[in-house]
């Protein structure tokens, strides 16, 4: 499971853009991470401008 | 609630940037009943843009002093070792905008053109219901079912709504340009209306960086496409070290963006029964330079009309909705494809392969069409034909 940290996140969104499990959702300032959905590919972690998100 | 929240539409748009206000615009200006969502609570924030854009007159838009912030004349390029190619021509003018403000401007024309708008209320999904669509949405913790004929996905990068429709628009991350940037105040700029542009591997892999004057601050940031580093590294690096380092050195920030820009090219389908992709989302946006302000407001526009008019007839079925497809390919997919073209070129580029091309091109490349363009690289750099002898 990707782990956010919230203090690095800018909220620019670039992580929903490549999940195609359509498990992440930025709720104004806010990514949540469905962990049903979420298959750990990690696209979300190498896009991310701000090293906010990390793998497993 | 928000008693726009309880009514039923004939269109209904996810996102009120640029594109989703202009679609918005043009649907309610032609009838349809339209409902423009917001997620955030003020529209036109977080900005996550440079914050450039070409003309906005041929929209009727009036370029005000409330939102442009200063008036671009053209670029100046620096390939790795510091060589400046200028460029003054066509898409290179322009403004650079207060995007907060211009946003919000687009918002406010779209409601007095008819639109209803709601903020602060998240799309979370989208269900088929006979002709019609049920947008599912969050406002202040409630769940509200929203019910209309058309829907146009201007949800941005993120681009969640197209894939509810069963479109695909999701991004693979290196098909995605990292952004990181800081307006800054007391940037010494070269010249105030000129935006600079730096590349190289180095600095800014399958990117760039840019400084774009603001009047009184500038724009500092980049983009890349990198596994190794992030954009936020490599962007405090250019500013400490950079080719202009002497004049950030008293630059001091007032603001931080960030963004995520899908460079790889226009989506495959951006239309389905009762549905229309527009912007980001579609991924209507230069692949070469990331600019997408002007492509998602024209096709914006005429998603808009197209909605509208399926409205009209009674009939938003695809083969219906198909003519905004047809509409905006036949005037941008050339374009768009061009320039992802050009960007594939450049990123097979090592440095010195991108400053012999500099030295190729000599210090202007106003008047320079391709066949122009070619022909200075098989006269000056031969060696660099390979890379380029396909356009022709």
């Amino acid at each position: 499971m990707v782990k956010i940290n919230y203090k690095k996140c800018g909220y620019c969104g670039a992580c929903v853009g490549v999940c195609e499990q359509l498990a992440i959702n930025l709720i104004e300032h806010i990514i949540e991470i469905d962990t049903e959905k979420c298959n750990n590919c990690n696209m979300c972690v190498i896009v991310c401008p701000l090293n906010a998100l990390e793998g497993e | 609630m928000m008693r726009e929240l309880n009514d039923i539409y004939d269109v209904v748009v996810v996102g009120a940037g640029p594109g989703g206000c202009m679609a918005s615009y043009a649907s309610a200006k032609n009838g349809a009943k339209t409902l423009l969502i917001e997620k955030s609570q003020e529209i036109g924030e977080p900005v996550r843009c440079a914050e450039a854009i070409p003309s906005i007159e041929e929209f009727g838009i009036e370029p005000k002093p409330e939102f442009v912030r200063n008036i671009i004349k053209g670029g100046i390029l620096f390939s790795p070792s510091g060589k400046k190619v200028i460029v003054t021509q066509d898409k290179a003018q322009g403004y650079v905008v207060e995007r907060k403000i211009f946003d919000k401007y687009l918002a406010i024309r779209a409601a007095k053109a008819g639109s209803k708008v709601v903020v602060k209320t998240t799309a979370i999904g989208l269900e088929k219901d006979g002709d019609y669509w049920n947008v599912i949405v969050e406002f202040l913790g409630e769940e509200y079912c929203i019910k209309t004929k058309i829907v146009i996905a201007a949800d941005g990068v993120e681009s969640n709504i197209a894939e509810y429709a069963g479109l695909k628009a999701k991004k693979k991350p290196l098909e995605v340009c990292s952004c990181a940037e800081y307006e800054m105040a007391n940037v010494r700029l070269l010249d105030k209306n000129m935006m600079e542009f730096y590349f190289g591997n180095e600095i800014s892999p399958g990117g760039y960086v840019w400084i774009f004057p603001k009047g009184d601050t500038a724009n500092v940031g980049l983009g890349v496409r990198d596994r190794k580093k992030k954009a936020i590294d490599y962007l405090e690096d250019f500013i400490e070290n950079g080719m202009a380092k002497d004049r950030l050195k008293e630059a001091t920030p007032i603001e931080f963006k960030v963004g995520g820009a899908p460079v790889s090219g226009p989506i495959e389908k951006t239309y389905t029964d009762g549905v229309l992709v527009v912007g980001d989302a579609a991924g209507q946006i230069s692949p070469l330079t990331g600019g997408g302000i002007y492509l998602a407001m024209d096709c914006g526009l005429i998603a808009g009309e197209v909605a509208s008019k399926a409205i009209k007839m009674n009939d938003w079925s695809e083969k219906i909705l198909k003519e905004y497809e047809d509409r905006w390919k036949e005037k941008h997919y050339e374009y768009l494809m061009n320039h992802l073209k050009y960007r594939k070129i450049l990123e097979k580029m090592s440095d010195d392969e991108l400053d012999a091309l500099a030295e190729a091109l000599g210090e202007s490349l106003d008047g320079v069409d391709l066949k122009k363009f070619v022909k200075r690289i098989i006269t000056k750099k031969p060696s660099l034909l390979k890379y380029f002898k396909d356009l022709l």
